[in-house]
């Protein structure tokens, strides 16, 4: 019976003009639990946390890259899940869903990019460092560009929705290579690394802001992914009747 | 805030990205929205206008 | 299935001897770019030697390149490429046949001229074997990376940028175990744990990337 209704659940799901409105129904709730999560984060990442005693303050920004990182990963997952989901069912609602996560995903990346190299800057002496982690994530950022410029090359969306969909599952095959192979090339190259995280242990207080971002994060992720999933399927369908009748209605 | 914040200008720049980048995911979504949802309404204006009046 | 195989293959290698000047591209570029390296860091043997395997890796990989964008489009502007769907052989079959004959026109030649290659940039003569021996093994793994980005790139207007953009993360592997293995030969040590992640990635490869070269290409003829 359940099993039933959850199969149900997960047809209607493919039909756009109930998506459309689970999007716009769940958007504002995942957007509100993330200013909420952020908040709390926040408050203990700036404010109750103390310095370390071998960094200072500035492994608080620890405290933003390990979220963004954490999601930048997560968000591929995600979206190469939701691809074979496509790719298998042919579900055009959800093939919108994964071209809609990648740039968020992609947005991760770059944030974790970012605020490593802020990090590196004071620790390391220097903005970038051949640090496998680093180059790995480099990487991915690529991946991510790569996969959405295939989407927008297509004139045909629905084609380009699924070729992009193929590129991600290649990608889910190669990405813990491309990170096996980076980690082996630089301790061929550089003998011992310096190391992302540090070698002191982390401290306990420092969990709190950690989990509090990694939620807040994860529901920020969900909700600009269904924000822009929304908007493609009403462009997408700007010509069918569903579209007309919501916008006669709201207007 | 914090009384003697160190390295202040790269922790402040990184929780300053981390904002901006939530704000643009937050805005870039609902700019696009009513961009579309106005070239939609005028789409169909113009074309019910047509409907009401065969001479405009 | 065999007959059509080397019907294609046939095909594709006369057509390539035929247009002799762009078959030769990939060879003009890879000593491009060992001319041009070294009269942009200077002649010094040892800077030279230290960087070569890098730079015929390099070259191998940009030469693969030259021709992916060519690699389908001629076949689906002229329809052929839904016959390969219509006919009795499997299109994943000439799909393979497609991809090893690029890495013949591609890919043999420059191992061929690696060696020559080698010598002008003062490769040690121990690394040599490792050097030819992760060409052999990787370059086919170009030529099968390649074709799916071509696959991918198919129905689009402008491929080539989105080409190198979708190949190079794909590569980096195989860059990094290949200049990795021939680097520790040079050094005088054993490149046999590099070859060996060479020839795994090879075979992980061959079995995936035809299976979504085929459906890639079958997505783009819809």
């Amino acid at each position: 019976m359940i099993f039933h209704r959850l199969k149900v659940g997960f047809h209607r799901l493919g039909s756009p003009p109930t998506f459309h409105k689970l999007c716009r129904v769940l958007s504002p709730w995942l957007w509100a639990g993330f200013l909420l999560c952020a908040a709390i984060g926040l408050y203990y990442a700036l404010y109750v946390v103390p310095p370390d005693y071998q960094q200072g303050d500035s492994y608080r920004i620890l405290f933003i890259h390990v979220p963004a990182a954490w999601q930048a990963m997560a968000s591929y997952v995600i979206m190469a899940i939701l691809a074979a989901i496509a790719l298998i069912w042919r579900i055009r609602t959800v093939e919108i869903m994964t071209m809609a996560a990648a740039p968020v995903g992609a947005a991760f990346t770059a944030l974790c990019l970012a605020t490593g190299s802020l990090w590196g800057k004071p620790m390391w002496g220097t903005w970038w460092a051949w640090d496998a982690r680093l180059t790995s994530m480099l990487v991915l950022l690529f991946i991510y560009l790569g996969i959405m410029g295939l989407y927008a090359a297509f004139e045909d969306r629905r084609k380009g929705a699924r070729v992009a969909c193929i590129l991600v599952l290649v990608g889910l095959v190669n990405i813990p290579l491309i990170h096996f192979s980076v980690e082996w090339w630089t301790t061929l190259h550089q003998g011992a690394t310096i190391r992302l995280l540090g070698e002191s242990r982390m401290h306990p207080s420092m969990l709190p802001p950690l989990i509090w971002m990694t939620i807040g994060v994860k529901l920020m992720f969900g909700a600009a992914m269904l924000d822009r999933a929304r908007n493609d399927l009403l462009e997408q369908d700007r010509r069918k009747n569903w579209i007309r009748q919501l916008i006669g209605e709201s207007a | 805030m914090i009384p003697e914040l160190d390295y202040a200008f790269y922790v402040w720049t990184s929780y300053g990205l981390f904002a901006v980048i939530m704000v643009w995911q937050f805005i870039q979504p609902r700019l696009r929205r009513r961009r579309i949802l106005a070239e939609l309404r005028e789409e169909l204006a113009l074309q019910s206008g047509n409907y009401d009046d065969p001479n405009a | 299935m065999i007959a059509q195989m080397s019907a294609l293959l046939k095909r594709d290698l006369r057509l390539a001897l035929r247009h002799g000047g762009e078959s030769l591209m990939p060879l003009i570029f890879l000593f491009a770019v060992i001319i041009l390296v070294p009269l942009g860091v200077g002649p010094g043997p040892n800077l030279l030697a230290s960087i070569a395997p890098g730079m015929v890796w390099v070259a191998a990989l940009l030469a693969s390149l030259l021709a992916l964008e060519q690699l389908f489009r001629p076949d689906l502007e002229d329809g052929t490429l839904e016959q390969w769907w219509v006919g009795a052989t499997s299109p994943m079959a000439l799909v393979v046949t497609r991809l090893f004959s690029h890495w013949l026109i591609t890919g043999v030649p420059v191992i061929v001229f690696a060696p020559l290659a080698a010598e002008m940039l003062y490769l040690p003569d121990r690394a040599l074997g490792t050097l030819m021996l992760t060409l052999l093994i990787g370059t086919p793994i170009l030529s099968l990376v390649g074709g799916l980005a071509s696959a991918l790139t198919l129905g689009t207007n402008r491929g080539s940028v989105l080409l190198s953009i979708l190949v190079f993360p794909m590569v980096v592997p195989v860059l990094i175990f290949s200049t990795g293995g021939i680097t520790a030969a040079a050094e005088g040590f054993s490149a046999r744990a590099h070859l060996g992640l060479l020839a795994a990635l090879l075979i992980l490869a061959v079995t995936l990337v035809p299976l979504a070269t085929t459906a890639a290409l079958r997505l783009n003829i819809e």
